[in-house]
């Protein structure tokens, strides 16, 4: 599946009042890796969950393809579809095993059993855990739970992949491991990749960086090229 | 299948709070087990009472504690055989607690040659014809390792057995027969009875006759069906009453109890839920896996509410001092009851917390951690 197209125009986020984020406007093409750069409290993470669908912008939108995603009805269907979270603590579930919780968005996208199982199976293998499939998460090191993570983020075959400090609570091996496999996904399947990091080093790895202070961008080239692209705010979701 | 492993995963995980859950419900249950066996058993019972020998209506007297304590004056008998839609009525006088060798086993007293105790086969002697005899059923008989010719004291007089004798109801066969007035003489109530059983006229109308009764015998319960019987003592209206006090109170307290743990555990949870909706489950769908945790925890409860129940029952009857006369009856409506009981629980008690679980902000739990 082609790498989705993400478009922020004007997106501001306020809690209690004050913004988070503040006139946030930039483009991201199919396929992009994209660094989000940033002090702690810039606003990275509210950014990317603006852009999941996890929560709503206050002014502004954003565009996921042909999708406004601050004004989805569905927005379960459209991240189960369409997104793949990677984030800085892993949140696997404690109570089940590593093919288990790659397995947890598939079910909720009623994939089969069967092939469901055979997934699992070959993500874990593709993130180099094919032997610890039946493992729990205490079972495994930190660097080896943030990749069952990745394997899970890419169960349902999304377009987009929303990574917040995937290598935070990680070694630098283990970094070095997450952010190849990263990479490996936006070059070889074109997946749409944006991680948010405040370790500015690591955005030598990207395609390109967009850098976040206050909630502000501060680099002019993060700006979409063509805004005016499209009128796509129609939700297919069912 | 992964949402039903994640359900019976997350439960194992807190297992105290899982099983003190399943144990409030389980309480509930057995509660109402309890009493919906003894309801059932006592409704038995009475209507033992009511159609003894084939009679048609059983007449008791109204608002007596329970069947084995109404009293009626055998002046009642004469009239009712006067009455031309009644074919033949007959005293019975029931004695518990009274055969010292075995005080759950029931004693009747009734005159030989009447419709009642001429259904009686006999398997060894024959009818008793003397006032000190007494005639046992074969069920009672191995238990008592009584034969024609032994004695055996009921009250405080000692009977000669005459006969042992088989008549196809088990309160029957299980207990034993004497003469009417020696059981009379025994309670202390000469001129009295128990009950009236009433064979009506060929070509009346069972209505017709209850209705007879109800005008021209003011003062007695009829009742012709078994599931009615249970009225004729306040015994069996206070347990009815119980019965439904329980089952709203287990409801409420059960579903109080199971949302509470439910609640708990929904916040205690809420970046599970959140990284559940965040890789694509709907609302419902986490509504569904709390719900289906609460119902899993009620259904629980339930079963072992109806261990508890089946033993209650026992214990009830002991302390209620009816365990002459009322066996448990631990029928499978009674349990289908129970286990329904404890799935409402599991729904009423998972409604709540499943709403919020399903309407929480995944951005706002994902970013408390």
């Amino acid at each position: 599946m082609p790498g989705a197209r993400v478009v922020a125009e004007g997106v501001s986020r306020a809690y209690d009042g004050a913004d988070v984020l503040h006139e946030v406007s930039f483009a991201v093409a199919p396929g992009e890796l994209v660094a989000l750069t940033g002090p702690s409290g810039s606003g990275k993470t509210t950014l990317l969950q603006l852009i999941g669908s996890l929560d709503r912008p206050t002014r502004g939108r954003i565009l996921v393809d042909e999708f406004d995603v601050g004004e989805l009805r569905h927005p379960a269907a459209f991240r189960r579809a369409t997104v793949g979270f990677v984030f800085q603590l892993h949140y696997l579930l404690p109570a089940l095993s590593a093919a288990q919780n790659v397995e947890l968005g598939m079910a909720a996208a009623h994939v089969p059993r069967r092939e469901r199982r055979e997934r699992s199976r070959a993500l874990l293998v593709a993130v180099g855990l094919g032997d610890r499939a039946g493992d729990l998460p205490s079972e495994l090191s930190g660097g080896e739970r943030q990749r069952v993570a990745i394997a899970r983020a890419l169960a349902n075959r999304p377009p987009l992949i929303l990574a917040d400090e995937p290598t935070g609570a990680l070694d630098s091996e283990a970094s070095r491991q997450v952010w190849k496999l990263l990479s490996d996904l936006s070059a070889g399947n074109g997946t749409t990749v944006i991680i948010a990091s405040h370790d500015l080093t690591l955005s030598e790895h990207a395609d390109r960086s967009l850098h976040l202070v206050d909630g502000r961008l501060t680099d002019p080239l993060a700006a979409p090229e063509d805004p005016a692209r499209g009128t796509p705010v129609q939700d297919p979701t069912p | 299948m992964t949402a039903l492993l994640q359900t019976l995963t997350s439960l194992r995980h807190r297992p105290g709070r899982a099983f003190l859950t399943a144990l409030g419900t389980a309480l509930g249950i057995g509660t109402i087990v309890a009493l919906l066996a003894v309801s059932a058993g006592a409704t038995q019972t009475a209507g033992t009472f009511v159609h003894l020998g084939r009679s048609d209506l059983g007449l008791f007297q109204k608002d007596a504690a329970d069947p084995t304590t109404s009293v009626l004056s055998t002046t009642l008998i004469t009239r009712l055989r006067r009455q031309r839609w009644v074919s033949d009525a007959m005293g019975l006088q029931l004695l518990v607690e009274q055969v010292h060798q075995d005080p759950g086993a029931i004693v009747f007293g009734a005159d030989a040659g009447s419709f009642e105790t001429n259904r009686m086969v006999f398997s060894a002697g024959h009818m008793y014809t003397g006032p000190d005899q007494i005639v046992v059923g074969d069920a009672l008989a191995p238990q008592l390792h009584t034969r024609v010719g032994d004695l055996l004291t009921v009250g405080h007089r000692r009977m000669r057995v005459v006969g042992i004798f088989h008549i196809g109801v088990s309160e029957q066969d299980s207990g034993a027969f004497i003469p009417l007035a020696t059981a009379q003489a025994i309670s202390g109530h000469v001129d009295e009875v128990t009950s009236i059983v009433v064979k009506i006229a060929p070509g009346t109308r069972l209505s017709t006759a209850e209705q007879r009764i109800a005008t021209e015998f003011p003062g007695l319960l009829v009742i012709s069906d078994p599931d009615e019987a249970l009225r004729a003592g306040a015994n069996g209206q206070l347990i009815a009453k119980m019965t439904l006090v329980i089952v709203v109170l287990a409801l409420l307290i059960g579903g109080i109890g199971v949302m509470n743990t439910m609640l708990m555990s929904v916040i205690e949870r809420r970046t599970e839920f959140a990284l559940l909706s965040a890789v694509g489950w709907s609302g419902p769908q986490v509504a569904g896996l709390v719900l289906s945790e609460g119902l899993v925890v009620s259904v629980l409860g339930a079963a072992l509410g109806v261990l508890i129940g089946w033993v209650g029952a026992g214990v009830l009857i002991h302390v209620l001092g009816a365990q002459a006369f009322v066996s448990p009856d631990v029928t499978a409506w009674v349990l289908g009851r129970a286990l329904l009981i404890g799935i409402l629980i599991g729904v009423l008690g998972g409604i709540y917390p499943a709403w919020r679980a399903a309407h929480l902000s995944p951005a706002r739990a994902l970013a408390q951690g």
